[in-house]
């Protein structure tokens, strides 16, 4: 009987085409402004790797000074210091572990058709690539021994190796960066994770790509500035050393754990480092060690700003209205079909075979309205993205939005269908046959 | 086939009462063919309601084809409905946006034929009431006596034991009138039991037996045809009984 029903639903399409079409875009509309605000939330608020969720962590101990400080008040501060990194660095703890910081400079090509331009990158430890799954087009990262020995050697990004070196695989070639001279030896293929959890700190969620990536510890060595932001609450010894000297903090870590379940361990060696480093005298406040999952940091750092939780709301508030103004049309149109209701009733339908006749037709509503909620999401979506770089980023539906337009506009359709299918349930046989 | 006994329909307002039936009583056999007369507002149409259990009753007894059909939950009144019933309007009652075909396809739908079945029947009925070559159009594309052939033979497609028409002529002319009645009456040959609302006085001695009910009471039987029993009702009773 649901093929019988869904061609009675297709066919009642055609009944009253101007109601039908009225119903649909109505339908449309609503799914259309809802789907693409969700769109952005969604994307917004991905989380690249769902897989790591409960074994990747950022750590944060609060190394502020005593100053202005309120025992039980949270630091507001997001990175950490030099020391503090390097220690997490040297920890051994979890799978893998990488210090990083964003780090800018100016590249001088080979080529004497291309001049120098300034680009910006990634100091971080070889364990980075791995951990965040980064798919390589050539080579590989370079090694644990680059890593201690603070190697000049550099992976690029599949953009950059394109405008420096064409098609060709530039693996092993050297590249002038800073003044330096530096190994390639491997290349990224396209990776543009959204948002973009490890630079969420310095170049954000949604902005650019890194053209580069070195070694931490060679970094540090060519005593290469940070590009990013930086927060001091004591003071600071003047030159670069000074810096890596300071409690200021300007850098970023991430740690994987082996399996799911290890966070207590970690919790526990956090705890225990920041106890050690009271002890040194070096952390003043008794403050809490917080470790944070890929998700927890996306909602610490508020990557989905109030304004868009807003934008969301009041998009489905406009699809609550589009909501009343189906059921007043689905109302008028099934009440043209009370004589319909009434003869199949006679000619033996139960009061559920109408029922399921009437929800398989406001079904068939449903996707028609999705299909073309679809079209206007595309659109809405489409101008959204002009609106800002950032919103170009996150702007773009994948198949769990595609998929939720259509379960969106079908369910909206039932919903809205309920109280006029109800109606259509009670409609007396008899009056409606002697009507006639 | 049919049986009522003591029944009582009442519709009730916050306000009013009214009394359709009182202690209405009637016996149709399997294979009798029974019109139904009597003023606006007697009963009629309640009592044919009730016996197409498209209505329920208030009280008494209604026994469809050997089935009691008092508690009856709506899925068994429909499926019941479907099973021994077939139905004939003034008002043709066809749907319009379906082909003959789809129309007479929609009892058979509910029956849960399969699409072969469905088919053979359709196609059977249609030819019964020699409207064979038309199956593709619609209802609006014929004239009303073709129409009434239509609801006739939807009626038909499910071989129902009893077929309820509620003046099934009353919106033709008198030729088309005549050859509807002459399609019930073939039917009735082949053995289903026919109950058949009328005003028309003619058509009610057409019938093997007419009751007349005023006031919603049988008032009045007349029995002519061969395939009536003895023990005939006498006037003013308030039950007909073959």
């Amino acid at each position: 009987m649901f093929q019988y029903y869904f061609l009675l639903g297709l066919r009642s399409l055609r009944r009253n085409p101007a109601l039908t079409a009225l119903m649909v875009l109505t339908l449309a509309i609503g799914v259309a402004a809802s789907i693409s605000t969700l769109t952005i939330l969604h994307v917004m608020s991905g989380n690249p790797l769902p897989h790591k969720n409960d074994r990747m962590f950022v750590p944060l101990v609060d190394n502020g000074s005593l100053s202005g400080y309120t025992p039980g008040n949270e630091s507001g501060d997001k990175q950490l210091s030099y020391r503090d990194a390097v220690n997490f660095q040297n920890s051994k703890i979890g799978e893998r572990r990488s210090v990083m910081y964003g780090v800018g400079g100016a590249i001088e090509p080979a080529r004497k058709d291309i001049g120098a331009f300034s680009s910006q990158g990634l100091a971080a430890y070889r364990d980075f690539f791995p951990m965040f799954e980064t798919p390589f087009l050539y080579g590989q990262p370079w090694s644990a021994a680059d890593d201690a020995a603070g190697t000049d050697v550099i992976v690029l990004s599949r953009k950059l190796a394109e405008k420096l070196y064409g098609d060709s695989n530039p693996v092993g070639q050297r590249i002038t960066l800073m003044g330096f001279q530096f190994q390639i030896t491997g290349v990224l293929d396209k990776w543009d994770p959204v948002p973009r959890i490890h630079r969420i700190i310095g170049s954000g969620a949604f902005g650019s790509e890194d053209s580069y990536f070195i070694p931490f510890t060679s970094a540090i060595r060519h005593q290469t500035a940070h590009n990013g932001s930086m927060s001091c609450s004591g003071n600071r010894e003047p030159g670069f050393q000074g810096t890596l000297d300071s409690e200021c903090t300007w850098m970023q870590f991430w740690f994987e754990m082996a399996s799911d379940g290890q966070r207590a361990e970690l919790q526990n060696y956090l705890d225990s480092y920041a106890q050690e480093q009271r002890k040194l005298g070096r952390l003043k406040r008794a403050a809490p060690n917080r470790l944070f999952s890929i998700d927890e940091w996306l909602v610490h750092l508020r990557v989905v700003g109030n304004d868009n939780k807003l934008s969301a709301w009041l998009a489905f508030g406009f699809l609550a209205l589009c909501l009343v103004n189906t059921i007043g049309l689905l109302l008028a149109k099934f009440s043209v079909r009370a004589s319909e209701v009434g003869i199949r009733r006679a000619l033996g339908a139960s009061r559920s075979d109408i029922f399921r006749q009437f929800f398989i037709e406001t079904t068939v509503i449903g996707l028609a309205g999705g299909v073309l909620g679809l079209l206007l999401s595309f659109g809405a979506l489409a101008l959204i993205g002009m609106q800002s770089k950032q919103l170009t980023v996150a702007a773009h539906m994948d198949w769990v939005m595609l998929a939720m337009t259509f379960v969106l506009s079908v369910a909206a359709a039932i919903l809205a269908g309920l109280l006029p299918t109800w109606r259509a349930c009670q409609v007396t046989p008899a009056i409606q046959l002697k009507s006639q | 086939m049919l049986r009522m006994q003591n029944l009582n329909k009442v519709y009730r307002t916050h306000m009013i009462e009214t009394h359709a039936l009182r202690g209405f009583e009637i016996h149709v056999k399997q294979g009798e063919f029974v019109t139904v007369t009597g003023p606006s507002g007697s009963g009629k149409t309640s009592f044919l309601n009730i016996a197409g259990l498209l209505e329920e009753f208030t009280d008494g007894e209604y026994i469809l084809d050997g089935v009691n059909v008092r508690g009856m939950d709506d899925n068994a009144r429909s499926r019941l409905r479907n099973e021994k019933l077939g139905f004939i309007f003034q008002g043709f009652n066809l749907i319009p946006d379906l082909s003959l075909f789809d129309n007479v396809d929609v009892p058979l739908r509910y029956r849960g034929y399969n699409s072969a079945e469905r088919r053979e029947r359709i196609e059977d009925a249609l030819a019964k009431v020699g409207l064979a070559s038309r199956m593709k159009h619609y209802p609006a594309e014929l004239s009303g006596g073709q129409q009434q052939r239509v609801a006739i033979a939807r009626a038909l497609a499910g071989s129902p034991k009893l077929l309820l028409a509620d003046e099934p002529t009353g919106n033709l002319d008198t030729q088309m009138a005549r050859g509807v009645m002459e399609l019930l009456e073939d039917i009735n040959a082949q053995g289903t039991t026919i109950l058949m609302v009328t005003h028309d006085p003619e058509l009610a001695l057409r019938s093997q037996r007419n009751v007349h009910i005023i006031d919603g009471q049988v008032s009045d039987l007349v029995h002519k045809g061969p395939t009536l029993a003895s023990s005939p009702a006498k006037a003013g009773s308030n039950t007909a009984t073959a």
